[in-house]
């Protein structure tokens, strides 16, 4: 029995809401508050508030901890937007009460009117709560949902893909199947034939105060259909892609994840990796266009650089000396040397070159020869190459001496 | 007899010769994906390549074991996508939509502690410069990324990687369920 002014506990809960709140979200985390918690928390606030909280029945004791208690922890979790998820096994039960309940109203609807309206507004009030604990699991999921997606608790990729899996195990497709529109055993289908069932008697039964009944629940029944087909959609729209994604992003992390752990040992013992064995490869190295730019080039360049043609019409000109001494010596007297001379290897190669005929012209300074030099007037002028010589004319006769 | 070939055909082979991904939207990818049976055959018959048409791009793969470009960009991605990860930020939204710079690749590389190790052993990766080419070079000229002034984006061909870091866990989980059973 609380002694205390309801206005006095409320003045008390908003005076010290903040401590309140810390204790509110500690039981959130672990069930339960442990006396040091409990004790430290409230020397962090410096408010000597234990005696109220037991006294207007906040908290209690349990073994050597403390419970807020349900209607302030309900309250609280109101206020906070703070939901617990349910199991969908708590959700459920509200569907079995619904159900049964029906049942009861349809077989017993000429009995007792008393009783009837009892079941009416009892059946009301379940859907109500149904209803609520249904948008308060659906939008504490979608919280912790887009948490665990935005890691906000900086958990390692494999425990955030564990929690992901296990809400949408335990939690989200379960809640799915109980709402689930298109399934004919979900709770929207049965609110649909209760839906259907009250719309005919709110019309047509023979009480009116029932009939006000009926009609309450019926306008119940169209809201709660409507909100039960919002909720499905942001199950299905939002928080399954939501927590699939979840799932699928750190899939992909674990994966990069293997593949760099299992990059080392790759270059120790070449496993047969299938991006490695069968993916695209660059088909041509990068700088391949160039390379063979470069390797035709060379070849290009050879062109046209001009080789001189090998086959060249004459064969090698050798003086030999010995050859044309013996000539000379042979032809002595020789009255013009230099005609000689032209004639010699004129002879010999009609195509000879100036150069040639100067090696030739080098047999003047064998010793066993004489020169004389008669006329200093007369001249010889021969023409070869585009070149045109003027020389003496020179006698050459065996030297006696 | 003279042969009628899709249009483009010329860049398309080339493009993908040259180890290219041709990226959706684009003229490349419309003719090349509309004439996807006559590349496949084509590329097959001709070169014993597999061409790949994905809603998003298109590339070619071989049977190269020693094809090692592909095995540094892996590296790369999957690096930054765990630093990424690390650092609170979603990575596949980043890697879809975020631009980056070198700066910023720099220090995700330079702060990995988990992976100093490959970092260092991998010269395609282990210094600014090496991850400056890797990027602006061999990634670029890939389509793998698009240079926007100083920023660089990833093009839509990078989930070639991460659908690969699915494959790895999938055929990973293949094995364990086969030894659990």
């Amino acid at each position: 029995m609380i002694k205390a002014e309801p206005k006095t506990i409320l003045s008390f809960i908003h005076q010290h809401f903040d401590l309140l709140k810390e204790l509110f979200l500690a039981q959130s985390r672990n069930k339960t508050i442990d006396y040091e918690f409990l004790n430290n928390e409230i020397e962090k606030y410096g408010a000597e508030i234990k005696n109220q909280l037991f006294e207007y029945q906040i908290i209690k004791s349990i073994n050597d901890e403390y419970q807020i208690t349900d209607v302030y922890y309900n309250l609280f979790e109101f206020i906070l937007q703070q939901f617990k998820p349910l199991l969908p096994e708590e959700i459920e039960k509200y569907v079995q009460s619904i159900t049964n309940l029906f049942i009861k109203i349809k077989e017993d609807i000429r009995k007792d009117k008393n009783i009837l309206i009892e079941r009416i507004d009892s059946l009301t009030n379940e859907i109500d709560k149904f209803l609520s604990q249904v948008k308060n699991n659906t939008s504490s999921l979608l919280v912790k949902s887009r948490d665990l997606k935005a890691n906000i608790d900086n958990i390692d990729y494999q425990e955030k893909i564990h929690k992901a899996s296990f809400w949408i195990e335990y939690y989200i497709i379960p809640l799915n199947n109980i709402i689930d529109i298109h399934n004919s055993e979900s709770i929207y289908n049965i609110l649909l034939n209760i839906s259907e069932y009250t719309n005919e008697k709110r019309l047509n039964f023979h009480d009116e105060n029932i009939r006000l009944k009926f009609e309450r629940l019926y306008n119940r029944l169209k809201q709660a259909l409507i909100d039960i087909r919002q909720q499905s959609e942001i199950l299905v729209n939002e928080l399954i892609p939501l927590i699939e994604r979840i799932k699928t992003e750190n899939s992909i992390l674990k994966g990069m994840h293997h593949y760099l752990s299992k990059g080392l040992w790759y270059k120790k013992n070449s496993p047969q990796q299938e991006l490695l064995q069968k993916f695209r490869d660059n088909v041509f190295s990068n700088d391949f266009e160039f390379s063979t730019k470069e390797y035709f080039e060379q070849f290009q360049l050879e062109v046209d650089v001009f080789i001189n043609d090998e086959n060249h019409s004459f064969e090698d000109w050798i003086f030999d000396k010995f050859k044309y001494k013996e000539r000379m010596t042979e032809s002595i007297p020789i009255q013009n040397f230099f005609e000689w001379t032209m004639n010699e290897i004129k002879s010999e190669n009609a195509d000879f070159n100036t150069s040639q005929y100067f090696t030739m012209v080098s047999l003047l300074f064998e010793k066993d020869i004489n020169i004389e030099y008669q006329n200093q007037y007369e001249k010889v002028i021969i023409e070869k190459d585009n070149t045109e010589l003027t020389i003496p004319v020179l006698k050459i006769t065996k030297d006696e001496d | 007899m003279k042969i009628e070939y899709p249009k483009y055909h010329y860049d398309i082979v080339k493009s993908l010769l040259d180890g290219k991904f041709i990226l959706f939207p684009g003229k490349l990818y419309k003719s090349a994906s509309e004439d996807k049976e006559f590349y496949t055959d084509f590329f097959k018959e001709s070169f014993d390549y597999e061409l790949i048409v994905e809603t998003e791009y298109v590339y070619l793969i071989s049977d190269n074991t020693d094809e090692k470009t592909s095995r540094d960009i892996m590296t790369f991605i999957s690096i930054l996508s765990y630093e990424i990860d690390k650092e609170g930020k979603n990575f596949i939204d980043e890697l879809n939509s975020s631009f980056f710079n070198l700066e910023r690749i720099n220090q995700y590389f330079e702060n990995s502690h988990s992976w100093h190790e490959i970092i260092k052993e991998n010269k395609q990766i282990n210094s600014p410069e090496s991850r400056k080419s890797l990027i602006y070079n061999t990634m670029l000229k890939r389509n793998l990324i698009e240079k926007i002034g100083e920023n660089f984006q990833f093009t839509k061909a990078h989930k070639i990687f991460l659908n690969f870091a699915l494959e790895l866990i999938k055929k990973d989980n293949e094995v364990e369920s086969t030894y659990t059973q």
